[in-house]
């Protein structure tokens, strides 16, 4: 693998997680208990427990926040397939 | 769960889990590094942090993968289940110590940056004078942080049991990175052949555990055979009170349990981190899952308010002393169980 291909991978990589760390700030702080009720009136320590997964997954949260919706997903097991 | 999330929900069990776990890491690294100015007092404390800290996490890394066939081959071990997410945690910190240290003493004095430096590693110009081990133990220590940082149960809730529990399984991924990454670090740096066989002992402990777990899991799963849309399951003796007993019905596990009066059946799979309902028992009228202690009502799979968990429930049957179970789960959880009075059967 060429040293710049390396390169363009690395900053592929920084730009993601600075999208990540923009995105998951104001989550933590106002939006996370709009998709998940749990989360409302929750504790400092874990919004902050939960930050760095925000990082990296702030596409799953994005969606989920694009649903409008405080409800959880609906798990898919092969029982519930069946049933729906 | 309908209730309001915490940090990290303490109690006495994990208190006394963690303060255990913590003081056994320190004792280790104290120990090791102790140690190690002892016998080799050229060596930099630098350096014997970076060499204790790997072989303690690797360590870790080996106890936590034995945990989940350990509890499938005997109950006994099911308290190491309760915190295993603990040790991963913990697990993960100790490795990423090892991380930061070992990037600031090999790659962070030079002229490139040092997330780079470990990739165009001048020093291993080719293959055939060193592998370049360290971006496995990179991608590794990825992967364990994505499973540390996705350990709080607000991922469980918002990725769902499936993809959470998916997603975690990329530990054997991070197992086999983390096996090249000290494997061809060991060969290039020590001559003794000692490190070398504990690593190789170690790989062959797990697979030999999943082997064997695998094999004895898998005797357990052969499909029922069907009949007007129910299948047998067995005998209503062979039942104990507020147990189940396990068939495996619609590609996955159905627990039928029987109480005093009624045989009832729901999936066997736990909304929670799909654990091993079958395995659990009745307790003040619930399903119990052995390895959380999520309950389920027998009768309508729900867990008790506050908590909003749900599993399928199916309907029952007896016929001549044989439990028969639908093998379509009951479409609105509204399910009438099988009666052990003698009466007429329901179905």
């Amino acid at each position: 693998m060429s040293d710049a291909l390396i390169v363009w991978l690395l900053y592929l990589a920084l730009a993601y997680l600075s999208i990540g760390v923009l995105f998951a700030i104001p989550f933590v702080l106002w939006r996370i208990d709009h998709i998940d009720a749990s989360a409302v009136k929750s504790t400092r320590g874990f919004r902050l427990i939960v930050f760095p997964g925000a990082v990296a997954l702030w596409p799953v949260l994005l969606n989920r926040l694009s649903t409008s919706t405080s409800d959880l997903p609906r798990e898919r097991t092969a029982h519930k397939e069946i049933q729906q | 769960m309908g209730h309001t999330y915490e940090a990290v929900g303490w109690n006495r069990q994990k208190k006394h889990y963690d303060g255990v776990l913590w003081s056994g890491i320190l004792l280790y690294l104290a120990v090791f590094v102790g140690g190690g100015l002892l016998w080799s007092p050229d060596s930099t404390l630098e350096t014997l942090l970076i060499r204790g800290t790997s072989t303690l996490a690797f360590l870790l890394l080996h106890v936590i993968l034995s945990i989940g066939p350990l509890t499938r081959l005997h109950p006994g071990f099911l308290p190491l289940l309760y915190n295993r997410r603990h040790l991963g945690v913990s697990m993960f910190i100790v490795a990423l110590v090892h991380g930061v240290l070992s990037i600031v003493q090999f790659h962070a004095m030079g002229d490139i940056n040092p997330i780079l430096s470990i990739f165009v590693n001048d020093s291993v110009p080719d293959w055939s004078t060193g592998f370049p081990f360290q971006p496995l133990g990179l991608f590794g220590l990825i992967i364990l942080f994505l499973m540390a940082a996705t350990s709080h149960d607000f991922w469980l809730n918002q990725l769902t049991a499936p993809v959470w529990k998916s997603l975690h399984m990329l530990v054997y991924l991070a197992y086999a990175l983390l096996f090249g990454h000290v494997i061809f670090g060991i060969v290039q740096d020590t001559s003794s052949l000692i490190p070398l066989i504990l690593t190789v002992a170690g790989a062959l402990w797990l697979v030999c555990l999943h082997l064997v777990a695998g094999f004895r899991e898998k005797k357990r799963d052969t499909p029922a055979t069907s009949k007007d849309g129910f299948v047998r399951v067995c005998r209503v003796d062979e039942i104990e009170l507020n147990r189940a007993v396990t068939a495996l019905v619609g590609r996955e596990r159905v627990a039928i349990f029987r109480s005093d009066k009624e045989i009832t059946a729901i999936s066997g799979v736990c909304q929670h981190q799909n654990g091993p309902l079958g395995e659990g028992r009745i307790i003040d009228g619930f399903v119990t899952c052995p390895w959380h202690g999520y309950q389920y009502c027998p009768l309508t799979g729900k867990s008790p308010e506050p908590f909003t968990e749900s599993v399928p429930t199916f309907r029952t049957a007896i016929e001549d002393g044989q439990v028969f179970v639908s093998e379509i789960p009951d479409p609105e959880n509204i399910h009438s169980p099988a009666s052990l009075t003698g009466d007429k059967v329901n179905d």
